[in-house]
């Protein structure tokens, strides 16, 4: 089982966190995958720029433990907001051969220095992509984080170029399945092809 | 015409005046709690020009988390940064554009960073190796 822990910023880019999730268990539900993907209030997400986080898993069995709404040693990382990673530790927790992808317009050696040496040797990649400028528009959503009506389509702001991103370092799906998944369909494609990949 | 009310004069000692915005030194008895940092927050940092500042201290009063600070014996302005949570409220009330905001990514200091995350003892169990 593959587990998706993404980070994003509390209300302001909520919506968007949850889409790279929502896109990428569609495209693994669609190739006949076994998929979850959910929020926690355990960051309690109603307060603006809080680190917020979102899960998501996909696994090719049926996944069993439907009961634990935090995933405790996550294989992917993203980050909406990369200056979330210098207050927290984002990689906390992660596997051995773990892929971590941010989206920023730095180079992806600039921000390895806010990962603690004890989480480094588990990463097998780090990537950047630059979704705040693929997809600018960004879906402000006040009604808080317990679902509430989402009326706007699932990938439709920079939530697709991250979920594409990841798709593209970690091989979990494939170009086809995020294209069809998300809303924008030109931000999914060039968060595929524009991701800057370092191997570790 | 009677006036209802007598004009009283108090004299406030020194060690007693309430200080400018009611900001006082918390005593903090248990240390800093780690738990309540907000400067991870912050996107983008205040930083203040003192030569544009007129101290008219419009940021002192707006800072929703009192992490403006009057510093230097009253006489200039700073931030605690390990509160600030970057709101943009001090660069939006200044009158003289003295306070900028800068990408937080350009320090290299300034945030507290969080090593592990604050759990549960039973939940820490789960994260364990």
């Amino acid at each position: 089982m593959i587990e998706i822990t993404v980070w994003c910023t509390g209300v302001i880019q909520d919506k968007e966190g949850r889409d790279v999730c929502l896109v990428l268990t569609e495209a693994a539900f669609n190739e006949g995958k076994f998929t979850q993907a959910f929020d926690n209030y355990v960051d309690l997400p109603d307060r603006i720029n809080v680190q917020v986080r979102k899960y998501a898993r996909i696994s090719d069995t049926v996944i069993e433990n439907v009961f634990e709404y935090e995933n405790h040693k996550p294989n992917i990382i993203g980050v909406t907001e990369a200056t979330i990673m210098k207050g927290i530790n984002v990689c906390y927790g992660i596997q051995p051969g773990s892929v971590l992808v941010i989206n920023t317009t730095k180079d992806p050696e600039e921000l390895l220095k806010y990962v603690p040496a004890k989480q480094k040797k588990n990463l097998k990649a780090v990537a950047t992509i630059d979704a705040l400028g693929i997809a600018p528009e960004q879906l402000i959503d006040y009604s808080g984080s317990e679902g509430a009506e989402d009326a706007s389509a699932i990938g439709g702001g920079l939530g697709a170029a991250m979920a594409g991103a990841i798709a593209a370092v970690s091989g979990l799906v494939k170009k086809e399945s995020v294209l069809a998944a998300a809303a924008n369909r030109t931000a999914a494609k060039r968060g595929y092809d524009e991701v800057k990949i370092k191997q570790l | 015409m009677k006036t209802r009310f007598k004009k009283y004069t108090v004299e406030i000692p020194e060690e007693m005046a309430i200080p400018f915005a009611g900001i006082v030194e918390s005593p903090k008895p248990n240390g800093e709690q780690p738990m309540m940092l907000t400067g991870g927050w912050r996107i983008y940092r205040p930083v203040i020009d003192s030569e544009k500042c007129v101290m008219c201290k419009s940021c002192v009063l707006a800072c929703p988390d009192a992490t403006v600070l009057l510093v230097d014996g009253g006489n200039k302005i700073g931030f605690n940064l390990d509160y600030c949570k970057g709101c943009g409220l001090c660069t939006w009330v200044c009158p003289v554009n003295a306070i900028d905001r800068v990408p937080e990514l350009d320090f290299e200091d300034g945030v507290p960073f969080q090593d592990a995350l604050f759990l549960l003892p039973h939940v820490e169990a789960l994260y364990a190796d």
